[in-house]
């Protein structure tokens, strides 16, 4: 049994760069969770109105709450966080949901997981540097100038402990789901959907909030004396 | 004349073994090593329990709240024995070890050493359980702060999973890389 990303396309080799490539199902399922978030997006944002009705209501209870949620940790001055973190917050949220559709959810490969750590990663040092200027740098010396060393690898373990975490919790989900499916057969009922709920829906839903929840933590600890 | 040394010998035995067999073996007890991290999330979750049973107690009124963020905690601590479960199940179902060339007392090691190293989600189990019975006992005293008081909570248990991912991300190492075979 295989539990890694497979191959599954081709790119033609006429293609301009990118000719012969293989692309791994990881690759397919985030171009369609794209798909779905974009036709998502234009579809409820068309003919917005004063007074909200319908499917205005629902994306204004969405932004509400990605813009809430970043005020209460981030504090009011980080406002201009929230489109990214809402964008984190669905895409998580629907790439770890995909794996009910029976597609391989895109986190449950480190190259998804670890890209999107790294941007929380540079975003850290960037807005802690622009904030605080040289004190950010100063900031790893303290409360020692010897501990220096100690600050550094653990700022360096962030990234990995963010996407590993992640990653092995949905990984952990495929695993289990692979091995029950294959062992059940065709007889295939009731217990895969009582695993799906927690490994997929529970499980899926706690580390995207947990994932959005330490990367605003992360940027505001930097930013904030 | 054969060496007396008993390691000597001990290793010399080892060898004569075929590789894939040996790490059968070692696959076999490293499996067994990996699920003694189940204690940690044993420990914690029974904890949480006891502080959810102490603050339904107290004030009754309060068990909804009580219950939903006392299952949520040890839901969340239950994380490093899922993890440990999931090694353990690669091993008996998708071993990677058979699959691979070198020194057999090498792949042997490797695989023992990717079981024991779960044992580290012993730690996270315990601590993660430990958040999830303080945070069942603040919702119990004062239920309104029910939001604020899970969010903490599962950010902090989030952060006291790290070791045991770092324990995971070592065992898969191990598994998948082959570094010293």
């Amino acid at each position: 049994m295989h539990f890694e990303p497979k191959y599954v396309l081709q790119i033609p080799d006429g293609f301009p760069l990118l000719g012969g490539m293989w692309l791994t199902n990881t690759v397919i399922s985030t171009w369609i969770i794209m798909v779905i978030l974009v036709l998502i997006s234009i579809f409820i944002t068309r003919n917005l109105k004063e007074v909200p009705e319908g499917k205005q209501n629902f994306a204004e209870t969405i932004v509400d709450g990605i813009n809430g949620l970043v005020i209460q940790t981030m504090g009011k001055d980080k406002l201009f966080f929230a489109p990214y973190m809402g964008t984190l917050l669905m895409y998580l949220a629907f790439a770890n949901l995909s794996g009910l559709l029976g597609m391989r959810p895109p986190t449950a490969d480190l190259n998804t997981t670890f890209s999107l750590s790294l941007m929380t990663f540079f975003m850290t040092q960037y807005y802690g540097m622009k904030s605080k200027k040289l004190g950010y740098l100063k900031g790893f010396g303290e409360p020692f100038i010897f501990m220096l060393p100690t600050n550094i690898v653990g700022e360096l373990a962030n990234p990995i402990s963010l996407s590993f975490r992640l990653f092995g919790n949905i990984l952990a989900g495929v695993v289990i789901m692979t091995l029950v499916y294959s062992a059940m057969g065709h007889f295939a009922f009731v217990l895969p959907a009582v695993l799906h709920a927690y490994f997929d829906v529970f499980s899926g839903l706690i580390q995207t909030f947990i994932f959005v929840m330490l990367s605003m933590v992360f940027i505001a600890m930097a930013m904030d004396d | 004349m054969t060496d007396t040394n008993f390691l000597v010998q001990f290793l010399e035995w080892i060898n004569g073994y075929d590789a894939v067999d040996l790490a059968k073996a070692a696959s076999a007890i490293a499996v067994g090593f990996a699920m003694i991290a189940g204690i940690g999330p044993g420990v914690g979750q029974g904890f949480a329990a006891g502080k959810a049973a102490e603050a339904v107690g107290i004030n009754p009124k309060n068990s909804k709240n009580v219950t939903f963020v006392m299952l949520l905690g040890a839901a969340i601590a239950e994380t490093s024995g899922i993890l440990s479960l999931v090694v353990a199940l690669i091993f008996l179902f998708a071993n990677p070890f058979v699959n691979q060339t070198g020194v057999a007392l090498v792949i042997a090691c490797s695989a023992l050493g990717a079981g024991l190293s779960m044992i580290a989600g012993i730690g996270p189990g315990i601590g993660q359980g430990y958040a999830a019975g303080k945070a069942t006992e603040a919702v119990g005293r004062r239920p309104k702060l029910q939001s604020q008081v899970t969010k903490t909570m599962v950010l902090g248990q989030a952060v006291a999973q790290t070791t045991g991912i770092y324990a995971l991300i070592i065992s898969l190492i191990l598994m998948y890389v082959n570094v010293f075979a």
